[in-house]
C-alpha cells in the first residue's frame, strides 16, 4: 500500500442536491485518494449518476462542496457559492475525464479526430503532437488500427474504448465512469473492463459506477454503497462484499446474488 | 397546331439569357438565405429574451406573408422612400428575408435533433458552451438538414420567377415577352417548364450527392 | 399617414373576401386531388404509379407562376370557355395537390407496420382497414405539414394577381398606383395575409391538440 498524501484528489463534503422537491443527494461525504479506484454501487435511482455528474459540474448542487486537488469545483473560493466564470469551470472539467453509459462519441468525427479534438481545440496543442498522443492511447485501448473509422462503424465495446481514450487524451487528474458497460452486449463487456483494469493498475485515480460486482471486487480499492441519495456503507471490497454491516447493503447483495451475476 | 421545335431552337438564346439571370438570382438568394438563416437562428437562441422574441416574431412574419407582397413592399417602398432599389436587388432581398426565415427554422429543428448528451460530452471534455455548439452540435445539425435545405433551395429557384413582376428580365419574363410577341404559346411554356425542371433537377441531384457524402452513421 | 389604408379599407376587405374564396376553393380541391394522387402513388398498378410519380415531379419542379401563365396564355387557344377565376383555382389546386400528395403518402407510410398487421390480425382489410385504422392515425401525423401547405396555398393565391385576377394583392397594387403609398398599403396587405395564415396555423394547432390521442 502506498502512503497517502495529505489531501484526497477529490473531496466531497456535505454535497446535497434536489431535483425540484426530490432530494437526490443527501449530505454526501467522500474522499477519493490519488491513484485509487473507488467503485460506487447501489440500486437504480440511488443517485450514483447524479453524484458523478456533480463531480464534473454537469449538475449544480445546492449544498456542500467538492474540491479537486483542494480547489473548490464550480463555485468560487470565497464561500459565497457564486458560480465560477464559464472558462474556469471548463478548465476544471478538463481536469476530470468522464465516460458515459451511452459513449457519446462525436459521430461526425473519425476516431482520431474524436481523441484529438480536446487537446487541439481546448488545450491548443499542435495537431501533430495531439495525434501522436492519440495514436499511443488508441494503441493502448487496442484500437490503433481504427484511426480513420467513424464511431458508427464500430461496435459498442470499441466505441466505449475510444471514449476512454478521448477522455485520457486530456491528461485528466482523475477519471469518472458511469455504468460504462451497461449498454454493451455481454460479450463486449470484457474488453472495456480490461482497459479499465489496466488503467487502475497504472495508477489512475478513478470513480467508477458499475453493476459488475466481480470487477468491483477485483479492481476497487474502496467500494461505496449508496442508497436513497446517501452513502450507507463504504470500505475495502472484501469487507463490503463479505461482511456487509447494514441491512440495506445485505439486501442489495442478496438481491444481486439471486440475479445472474456474482 | 403542331409543336414547332424550330421555334424553340431559334429562340434558345432568349431563354438562355433569362436562364442566366434566374441562376444568378437563385444562387445568390440561396447562399444569402443559408447565411441569414444562421444569423436568425443565432438570435432565436440568444440569451436575451427580447432578442429571442424578436427573432421568433420575424420568422412568423415572413412565414405568414406572401413573398410577392414582400417584393412589392421592398421594390415600390424603396422607390417611395427615395432610395429606389433595382428589381434584382429588391427581389434578392425579399427572397432572402423570406427563405432565411424558413431556413432558420430548419436549422433550429436540426440543432434540436442533436442530443443534449453530445453537448454534455463536449462540456465534460472542457469545452465552453460556444465551443461545444460550434464543434459538436452545429456540424451534426448541418449534416442532418441537407434534405430540407435542398427543398428550400427548390422553392427559391421557383420563386425567382416572381421577380418578373418587378421588371427583371429573368427566364419567365423572357418567355412571357416571347409569347406576347410570337403567340407560340405551347412552345414557350413547354420550354420554360423544361428548363426550370432541368435547373431544379441538377440542383437537387447535387444536394443529394452532398447529403450522401456528409451523412453520419448513427 | 395611414388614412390611405383607412380610406381603402372597404376595398381591401372585399379583396380579402376574394382571397379567402380562392383559398377555400383551391384548398378543398387540392386536398381531394392530393388524396387521389397519394392513393395512386401508394396502391395503383405499376404503370399508373409511374405516371403519377412523373406528374408530381413536374408539378414540384415548375414555378407556380409559369403554370399560371401557361393557363392564361393557352386557354384562349384551347377553345375551352373558362373564366380566369376558375382557371386560377384549377392551377392553384393542381399545383398544391402535388405537395398534399406527398404529405398524405408519407403520413400513411409513417403509420407503424405493427398497426397494419394488428388490424389485419383482427380481420380488417381493404377500405375498412384504411378507414378505421390507418387514415385516422395518418391524419394526425399529417396535420402539421397539411396546415403548412395550406398556408403556402393562401400565400400562393397572391400570384394570380399577376395574371390579372382581382384579389388582395392586385387590389393592393391598384391602390398603390392611385395613391403611391406603397409602404402603408403593402404593409396593410401583408398584415391581412398574416392574420389569415397565422389564424390558420392557430386553428391547425388547436385541431392537432384536439385530435391527438393520449399516449
Ligand atoms: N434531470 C433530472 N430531473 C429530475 N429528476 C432526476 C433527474 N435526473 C435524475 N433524477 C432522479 O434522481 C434520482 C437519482 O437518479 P440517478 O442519479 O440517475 O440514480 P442512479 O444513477 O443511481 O440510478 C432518481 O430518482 C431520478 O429519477
Ligand atoms: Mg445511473
Amino acid at each position: 500500500m502506498s502512503i497517502e498524501s495529505g489531501r484526497a484528489a477529490i473531496e466531497l463534503r456535505g454535497v446535497s442536491k434536489r431535483f425540484g422537491s426530490v432530494q437526490v443527494l443527501n449530505r454526501v461525504d467522500l474522499d477519493v485518494h490519488r491513484g485509487k479506484a473507488v467503485v460506487l454501487i447501489g440500486p437504480s435511482g440511488s443517485g450514483k449518476t447524479t453524484l458523478l455528474r456533480c463531480m464534473n459540474f454537469l449538475e449544480e448542487f445546492e449544498e456542500g462542496e467538492i474540491r479537486i486537488d483542494g480547489e473548490p469545483l464550480g463555485y468560487s473560493d470565497d464561500g459565497t457559492r457564486r458560480r465560477r466564470p464559464e472558462r474556469e469551470i471548463a478548465r476544471q472539467r478538463a481536469a476530470l475525464g468522464m465516460v458515459f453509459q451511452s459513449f457519446n462519441l462525436f459521430p461526425h468525427m473519425t476516431v482520431l479526430a474524436n481523441v484529438t479534438v480536446g487537446p487541439v481545440r481546448i488545450k491548443g496543442l499542435p495537431r501533430s503532437e495531439a495525434e501522436a498522443v492519440a495514436r499511443e492511447l488508441l494503441d493502448r485501448v487496442g484500437l490503433g488500427h481504427k484511426l480513420d473509422a467513424y464511431p458508427g462503424q464500430l461496435s459498442g465495446g470499441q466505441q466505449q474504448r475510444v471514449a476512454i481514450a478521448r477522455a485520457l487524451a486530456m491528461k485528466p487528474k482523475a477519471m469518472l465512469f458511469d455504468e460504462v458497460t451497461s449498454a454493451l452486449d455481454p460479450e463486449l463487456v470484457g474488453e472495456v473492463l480490461a482497459v479499465m483494469r489496466q488503467l487502475a493498475e497504472s495508477g489512475m485515480t478513478m470513480v467508477i459506477v458499475t453493476h459488475e460486482m466481480a470487477f468491483a471486487r477485483d479492481a476497487a480499492d474502496q467500494v461505496v454503497f449508496m442508497s436513497g441519495g446517501s452513502i450507507v456503507e463504504a470500505g475495502p471490497p472484501d469487507q463490503l462484499f463479505h461482511a456487509p454491516q447494514t441491512e440495506r447493503l445485505q439486501a442489495f447483495l442478496r438481491h444481486f446474488r439471486e440475479g445472474y451475476r456474482l | 397546331m403542331p409543336f414547332d421545335f424550330g421555334f424553340v431552337v431559334r429562340n434558345l438564346p432568349v431563354f438562355l439569357d433569362g436562364l442566366f439571370v434566374t441562376i444568378q438570382l437563385s444562387a445568390l438568394a440561396f447562399v444569402l438565405s443559408l447565411l441569414w438563416g444562421l444569423v436568425v437562428v443565432g438570435l432565436r437562441r440568444s440569451d436575451s429574451a427580447p432578442v429571442r422574441n424578436l427573432a421568433a416574431g420575424y420568422i412568423q412574419a415572413v412565414r405568414n406573408t406572401p413573398v410577392l407582397v414582400q417584393m412589392y413592399f421592398i421594390f415600390f417602398g424603396s422607390g417611395m422612400a427615395g432610395y429606389p432599389l433595382s428589381g434584382f436587388v429588391a427581389g434578392l432581398l425579399a427572397l432572402t428575408l423570406q427563405n432565411g426565415g424558413y431556413v432558420a427554422e430548419i436549422y433550429r429543428a436540426g440543432i434540436d435533433s442533436v442530443s443534449r448528451r453530445q453537448t454534455e460530452a463536449g462540456l465534460a471534455l472542457g469545452m465552453l458552451r460556444r465551443q461545444a455548439f460550434f464543434i459538436v452540435t452545429l456540424p451534426q445539425a448541418l449534416r442532418r438538414v441537407v434534405a430540407p435545405i435542398s427543398n428550400q433551395g427548390v422553392t427559391i429557384i421557383k420563386d425567382t420567377a416572381l421577380v418578373s413582376t418587378i421588371s427583371v428580365a429573368e427566364m419567365t419574363q423572357a418567355g412571357r415577352l416571347l409569347a406576347d410577341r410570337t403567340a407560340a404559346v405551347y412552345e414557350v411554356f413547354f420550354t420554360l417548364a423544361l428548363l426550370y425542371l432541368l435547373v431544379v433537377s441538377i440542383f437537387s441531384g447535387t444536394m443529394r450527392l452532398i447529403e450522401r457524402r456528409v451523412r453520419v452513421l448513427a | 399617414m395611414f388614412d390611405v389604408v383607412f380610406r381603402s379599407w372597404p376595398l381591401l376587405l372585399a379583396a380579402t373576401g376574394e382571397t379567402v374564396l380562392l383559398s377555400v376553393a383551391s384548398g378543398l380541391l387540392a386536398t381531394l386531388l392530393g388524396i387521389l394522387l397519394a392513393l395512386g402513388q401508394l396502391f395503383a398498378a405499376r404503370a399508373l404509379r409511374y405516371l403519377v410519380e412523373v406528374w408530381l415531379y413536374v408539378m414540384r419542379g415548375v414555378p407556380l407562376l409559369v403554370l399560371l401563365f401557361a393557363m392564361y396564355y393557352a386557354l384562349p387557344y384551347t377553345g375551352i370557355d373558362l373564366s380566369p377565376r376558375v382557371g386560377g383555382i384549377l392551377v392553384l389546386s393542381t399545383y398544391f395537390s402535388a405537395f398534399m400528395a406527398e404529405i398524405f403518402r408519407s403520413a400513411v407510410l409513417a403509420v407503424p407496420k405493427g398497426q397494419w398487421d394488428a388490424a389485419r390480425g383482427i380481420g380488417f382489410h381493404g377500405w375498412r382497414l384504411m378507414r378505421e385504422v390507418i387514415v385516422p392515425q395518418a391524419l394526425r401525423l399529417a396535420s402539421a405539414s397539411y396546415v403548412n401547405t395550406m398556408i403556402m396555398l393562401v400565400k400562393g393565391t397572391s400570384l394570380v394577381s399577376i395574371i390579372g385576377l382581382w384579389e388582395l394583392t392586385l387590389a393592393g397594387r391598384q391602390i398603390v398606383e392611385r395613391t403611391l403609398a406603397s409602404f402603408q398599403v403593402f404593409g396593410a396587405v401583408a398584415l391581412i395575409y398574416f392574420v389569415l395564415c397565422y389564424g390558420l396555423s392557430l386553428a391547425g394547432r388547436y385541431l392537432e391538440k384536439r385530435f391527438s390521442y393520449v399516449h
